[in-house]
């Protein structure tokens, strides 16, 4: 569905991106992880054609997504960064019924059908008693939920988060990535995501891809990334590796002082 | 049939823009009882209704010819323009403090106006009169002076085909420095047209007939019916920029689109009336606070508000000081100004 390849970003002579290339088949769940400065959300960008790549090309159901019109685009790619949506004071009801923007004419108005697929993401989302709030009167953990509601009703085939929870708090984190979760088996959606904390990534996604310095390092399922040897010459620090004791994944400990 | 599950509904707007556009005309034919002579309210009403094909056969005339000139031909003309600029101010202002996302975007951050009082002082100053145009030689030159200044702060702005917002109002603040030194200079050296040239700039609807209205009103209807339809491309760039490409919005299509009408209206309304201050940056302030930062609310909402606060000051400016007329300006930052800091000092939220 989704193949990136050879692609390389620069700035002047700054090497952001360097001759990278995966698949993505429809249905899986990808994680990006990394050091800062690996080039995992300048990917991002340039998977979303937010920003052009210096070499290399990124195809999406066989076209380049560069040449893809930005608004179909749109109706099959949602994204969520980490700031997510601006504090701006529009209701909850009305920010989420933006995200059918892509499907909308321009001079169409929103009809019943979109009202009503809204009502049910916000109930999906358990966002229904915040419905008339404002925008910038809630937390930051509600407004991410926003954010995922309006990349809901946008009903794209791929989600693209660029570490939607790196403002919140554990327990917000958890929240938001089993919305994602429950989505994508909903709607066997595809999603590619960028990730700091790895324990997290572990446990969500099938796939890992590990980069650092605009390369990809290594990809493979978690068993085969979440390795001491391999992160310890990334990260330049030692982690232990545990099994967590529900799911059996391998988590990691960071070392002692 | 209301759909039950909508928050915001087009008979919301409706209703608001309904409300609002009977307060403008009360608040316009208010205005044209008031001046020298002053006439009955009824009276106002009579003389515009027998103006009206169909409609005239039902009022009888019993008013002096004079009265009905007063009217027609010397208030109502210059109401029409007023409300006309105020719409186009406030409207103007609307859009560029959404596409510029800062709270201190007026009409004229990015020069137009200040490009048009530079054109307008060139002519007052040397007198120039262009023969085909006739009066409208300085409406026409500070139009296009407005229109030049801005293509500079776009071309200052634009790198490699991406515009920043942010170098953007940079530019603007460049050229508008430039330009105003440009003016203090003409007004330096010009010793008689002095006084014409700073009432011009300090805003003015004296000189006005019907011919103006007539040029006025077409460029500024479409552009507030081209301005809803921007509304849903506004909200999303309330959102953030990445946030509204994400959402399949053309970002840089969409915001070039809105500041050049933003602009083109600006200068439709400053090479009429001259720079008139304040009204485009508290009257969509206003709705915002009032209404939220819905673009579908800001917008038609902005524009009867505009009208109805420049009819108003107008009203305030020609009576005041009777016989004596205040530039417009000044009353509209004497009124804007307390009613702003009263409601910046109620309101509960920030909005940018």
């Amino acid at each position: 569905m989704l193949s990136i390849q050879q692609v390389t970003k620069k700035i002047e002579d700054k090497s952001l991106l360097d001759n990278v290339s995966f698949d993505v088949p429809k249905g899986s769940s990808i994680g990006l992880i990394g050091p800062n400065g690996a080039g995992k959300s300048t990917l991002m960008k340039l998977i979303s054609a937010y920003e052009k790549p210096t070499g290399g090309s990124i195809t999406f159901h066989g076209q380049d997504v560069q040449h893809w019109n930005v608004k179909k685009l749109a109706q099959r790619i949602a994204v969520l960064t980490q700031e997510g949506l601006a504090a701006y004071p529009i209701k909850v009801f009305d920010a989420i019924l933006l995200g059918r923007y892509p499907h909308l004419g321009f001079f169409q108005r929103e009809s019943k059908k979109d009202y009503e697929l809204v009502e049910e993401v916000l109930a999906f989302t358990s966002l229904t008693d915040l419905k008339d709030q404002f925008l910038d009167t809630l937390s930051g953990g509600e407004r991410q939920r926003v954010a995922i509601a309006k990349a809901m009703v946008q009903q794209p085939e791929l989600l693209l988060l660029d570490e939607p929870t790196t403002f919140l708090d554990i327990g917000h984190q958890l929240n938001i990535l089993r919305l994602v979760k429950e989505w994508q088996r909903k709607d066997n959606l595809t999603v590619i995501m960028v990730m700091h904390d790895l324990n997290l990534a572990s446990q969500f996604c099938e796939e890992l891809i590990l980069m650092s310095e605009g390369k990809v390092v290594r990809s493979g399922s978690n068993e085969e990334i979440i390795d001491s040897d391999l992160l310890k010459n990334v990260y330049h620090t030692t982690p232990e590796i545990i099994r967590h004791p529900k799911s059996n994944v391998p988590q990691i400990l960071l070392g002692h002082f | 049939m209301k759909h039950p599950t909508s928050t915001h509904s087009f008979g919301k707007v409706a209703f608001w823009s309904i409300l609002l556009s009977i307060l403008l005309l009360i608040v316009m034919s208010l205005s044209i009882t008031l001046g020298a002579a002053s006439i009955d309210f009824i009276v106002v009403w009579k003389v515009v209704l027998s103006k009206i094909p169909i409609v005239q056969n039902w009022v009888s005339v019993d008013w002096k010819e004079s009265t009905e000139t007063i009217i027609w031909d010397i208030r109502l003309p210059r109401v029409i323009l007023g409300a006309l600029v105020g719409a186009a101010l406030s409207l103007a202002g609307a859009i560029y403090q959404g596409v510029l996302r800062n709270p201190l975007a007026d009409p004229f951050i990015l020069g137009v106006s200040s490009g048009a009082s530079f054109g307008a002082a060139l002519v007052m100053a040397f007198g120039w009169q262009i023969a085909w145009l006739g009066k409208f030689t300085l409406p026409f030159v500070a139009f296009l002076a407005g229109l030049a200044s801005l293509m500079i702060v776009y071309y200052l702005a634009t790198v490699e085909r991406k515009m920043r917002v942010e170098t953007l109002i940079l530019s603007g603040v460049v050229i508008q420095a430039f330009l105003g030194a440009c003016l203090s200079l003409i007004m330096a050296l010009s010793n008689e047209q002095l006084q014409t040239i700073v009432f011009w700039m300090m805003g003015s609807l004296t000189l006005t007939d019907w011919s103006y209205t007539q040029v006025v009103f077409p460029v500024i209807s479409i552009a507030v019916v081209i301005a809803y339809f921007f509304s849903r491309d506004l909200n999303m760039l309330g959102l953030g920029e990445e946030a509204a490409h994400h959402s399949g919005v053309s970002v840089q299509r969409s915001r070039i689109i809105m500041l050049v009408l933003a602009s083109l209206i600006t200068g439709a309304a400053v090479s009429v009336s001259g720079a008139i201050g304040f009204v485009g940056l508290v009257i969509p302030h206003i709705i915002r606070l009032i209404f939220g930062a819905d673009y579908r609310m800001i917008i038609p909402l902005s524009v009867i508000g505009g009208a109805i606060f420049l009819v108003g000051a107008d009203a305030f400016a020609r009576t005041v000081m009777q016989p004596r007329e205040l530039p417009l300006g000044i009353i509209t930052a004497f009124l804007g100004a307390p009613f702003f800091a009263y409601l910046l000092r109620r309101a509960r939220r920030g909005y940018f």
